[in-house]
């Protein structure tokens, strides 16, 4: 067997080929990451994905079947969550119910053995920077959602952990709180270099808060990059559908040339470019997205993609005004529009539309 | 839910027919009780006037007194087994056993034979303790011992063996419920905290299930004291307690006598149900 890879000293986290089963059940099946330091990652799928199983593996809290876990260049793979340099945020936050608040932000550093007065005294900043030193006496019972937060948040990372492992750390908040707490949370992961893993469902969560988002289904990493990356080219048709706004359309590879695959679709023959990928084999299934605000309306004779599609509804959304629209295949399509555009396009109208050929993305 | 709110009228006629029960059955009963401990004179008579010579009386006997100290001794030594015992079998119930069929089968296995009454599972401890009994029948099979133990039947030993075995469940029961009501996640916080195993017992479990150890202590704490029918089954004649000696005044008539132990008796269990309630707050479990 050949050695095993050295450790990259400058990665916080590395996963390779995490396995793990439950009887027959398989939540992890072959996870691979790495995570550069202070980075902050978005583990975003549907529930059942495997992405909190992942989260598990880190924290120690599952053991995997097969692979190996390093934290900082240390292989921790078999460690208890007590010998890993971790912390970690809970989904219902997880607090003593019989600790004060300051006694429970203490924990941590009691459970270090540090002197007495250091924890007094560091309790008391953590206590102030978090805004909540005037809630030091109380009982969890005694907190707001909001409050809550703030102390499991100051609990976890009073101990200056490499990594803080959050498990949608803000699912169990009102609506109302959201975006600023993840604005806060966004500044505290920049100040304090500490790497986030963050598991989410939403995808507003992981695409505003991620440098990297990490998109999982069935398991398994579907697609990794950069936010806008996996924005602009969703890889795979569970990325493209799972991120809200993209039209998926499926056909049959019809022979590529020019760096652009024709795609024979119940709706007609379109060009998609391959950008390096090589050509599927004639007449295999293939399926490729178009963002819903790069349809075209009534688009010019240099567009090559067209079709005609029937309104069926409009919806709005503040920022943007939404159409419905049925192909004649009975293919539903989304079509955008932003900004203070006068409405074009109502229901019933047939109305031609296009996209420009680089704005198609062909899926793995 | 409640549309019934506390203190209103519609409250108060509702608590009546239980109210009238307890008073019929429960108060009037306990104070005629201490009405007849307190009767003086020679004759057995009401027109008698009111002393506490039968207190004196019976505390001033030596063997008495030497009784009370022991029916207080075997609650304290039953509270101790049954306590470390059943947070066990609790612990090892709810957080050991992860299968849930197991868990199910195990748990009815240990609650079935609470079903029949505390008399029948007192008497069957005769056949199961005496000198031809399974325990001695079984270990002289293994080689363990060449005659019959007589001390297990009729002896200190098989009543607190009976004792432990009946009394445990009571002991586990509010344990299982105060350790399930403990979410997993609190654990694995403390374990990410940098907390051991033991350090998670010691500052999260232990503290979270205190109540249901009180409670499952106060529920042996009077049980024991109010047991008679193991001592007189399991122990024969050789021994007795407060609550045989309530049996023993009785047949022989001595009315005044049963009294003054039943009001004992009753003084010690409200001071014990005390001393429980300062320590833990009934009203907030399962709250």
């Amino acid at each position: 067997m050949a050695a095993p890879p050295p450790a990259l000293p400058q990665l916080d986290l590395e996963l390779r080929n995490i396995r793990k089963r439950y009887g027959g059940y398989t939540a992890v099946d072959g996870v691979s990451l790495q995570v550069p330091k202070g980075q902050f990652v978005c583990l975003l799928g549907p529930s059942g994905c495997g992405k909190t199983t992942t989260l598990r593996c880190v924290a120690g809290l599952e053991e995997p079947d097969a692979g190996d876990i390093l934290i900082g260049g240390r292989e921790v793979t078999r460690d208890p969550p007590w010998e890993r340099d971790i912390a970690m945020m809970f989904q219902d936050f997880a607090l003593f119910p019989h600790m004060s608040v300051a006694k429970q932000v203490g924990f941590g550093l009691e459970m270090q053995k540090k002197p007495r007065a250091e924890i007094a005294r560091r309790v008391g900043e953590v206590l102030t920077a978090f805004e909540i030193d005037h809630l030091a006496e109380r009982r969890p019972a005694q907190l707001s959602g909001g409050q809550k937060q703030r102390v499991a948040l100051a609990r976890a990372m009073i101990t200056e952990p490499r990594i803080l492992l959050l498990d949608e750390p803000i699912g169990a908040l009102d609506y109302s709180l959201r975006e600023t707490v993840m604005l806060e949370l966004k500044s505290l992961q920049r100040r304090s270099g500490i790497s986030f893993i963050w598991v989410t469902h939403d995808q507003n969560e992981a695409f505003s808060l991620g440098d990297l988002v990490v998109v999982m289904n069935h398991a398994r990493i579907e697609q990794q990059g950069k936010p806008e990356e996996v924005l602009s080219r969703p890889r795979t048709a569970f990325v493209a559908g799972f991120i809200q706004g993209n039209n998926i359309l499926r056909g049959k590879a019809a022979g590529a040339e020019a760096g652009l695959l024709r795609v024979d679709a119940p709706d007609g023959l379109f060009s998609v470019p391959l950008r390096g990928r090589p050509a599927p084999p004639r007449g295999s299934e293939v399926s490729f997205s178009v963002r819903a605000e790069r349809l075209l309306e009534s688009p010019g004779p240099e567009i090559g993609n067209r079709l005609s599609l029937r309104c069926n509804v409009v919806e709005y959304f503040g920022a943007y005004r939404r159409h419905v629209l049925e192909a004649k295949s009975g293919a539903l399509v989304k079509y955008d529009q932003f900004g203070a555009l006068p409405q074009s396009v109502s229901p019933g109208h047939l109305v031609s539309f296009g996209w420009k050929t680089e704005d198609g993305v062909l899926h793995a | 839910m409640s549309s019934i709110r506390p203190r209103s009228a519609a409250a108060y006629w509702l608590a009546i027919p239980a109210g009238l029960w307890m008073l019929a059955a429960v108060v009037l009963p306990t104070l005629l009780i201490l009405w007849v401990s307190l009767w003086g004179g020679q004759s057995v008579s009401p027109h008698n006037p009111i002393t506490f010579d039968n207190y004196t009386r019976f505390l001033s006997n030596a063997n008495y007194r030497w009784l009370i100290l022991e029916t207080l001794g075997q609650t304290a030594m039953i509270m101790g087994i049954t306590g470390v015992l059943g947070y066990c079998i609790a612990y090892f119930l709810t957080v050991k056993v992860t299968s849930p069929a197991w868990r199910t089968a195990l748990f009815l296995a240990f609650v079935i034979p609470f079903w029949t009454s505390t008399l029948i599972r007192a008497i069957a401890f005769v056949p199961f303790l005496g000198v031809n009994g399974l325990l001695n029948q079984a270990l002289l099979a293994l080689g363990l011992i060449e005659r019959p133990i007589q001390a297990f039947l009729y002896s200190r030993l098989g009543v607190s063996m009976a004792q432990v075995s009946l009394y445990t469940l009571l002991a586990s029961g509010p344990v299982v419920y105060m350790l399930n009501s403990i979410p997993p996640a609190l654990r694995e916080a403390a374990m990410t905290l940098k907390a051991t195993p033991f350090t998670v017992f010691r500052r999260i479990i232990l503290p979270l299930t205190l109540p249901g150890i009180v409670i499952g202590q106060v529920l042996v704490f009077l049980n024991v004291l109010a047991d008679f029918i193991t001592v007189t089954t399991v122990g024969g004649n050789k021994l007795a307690f407060l609550g045989n000696l309530i049996l023993l005044f009785y047949e022989g008539s001595q009315i005044r006598a049963t009294a003054v132990v039943s009001v004992l008796l009753m003084a010690v269990m409200l001071a014990g149900v005390a001393v429980a309630l300062r320590i833990v707050d009934i009203r907030k479990v399962g709250g």
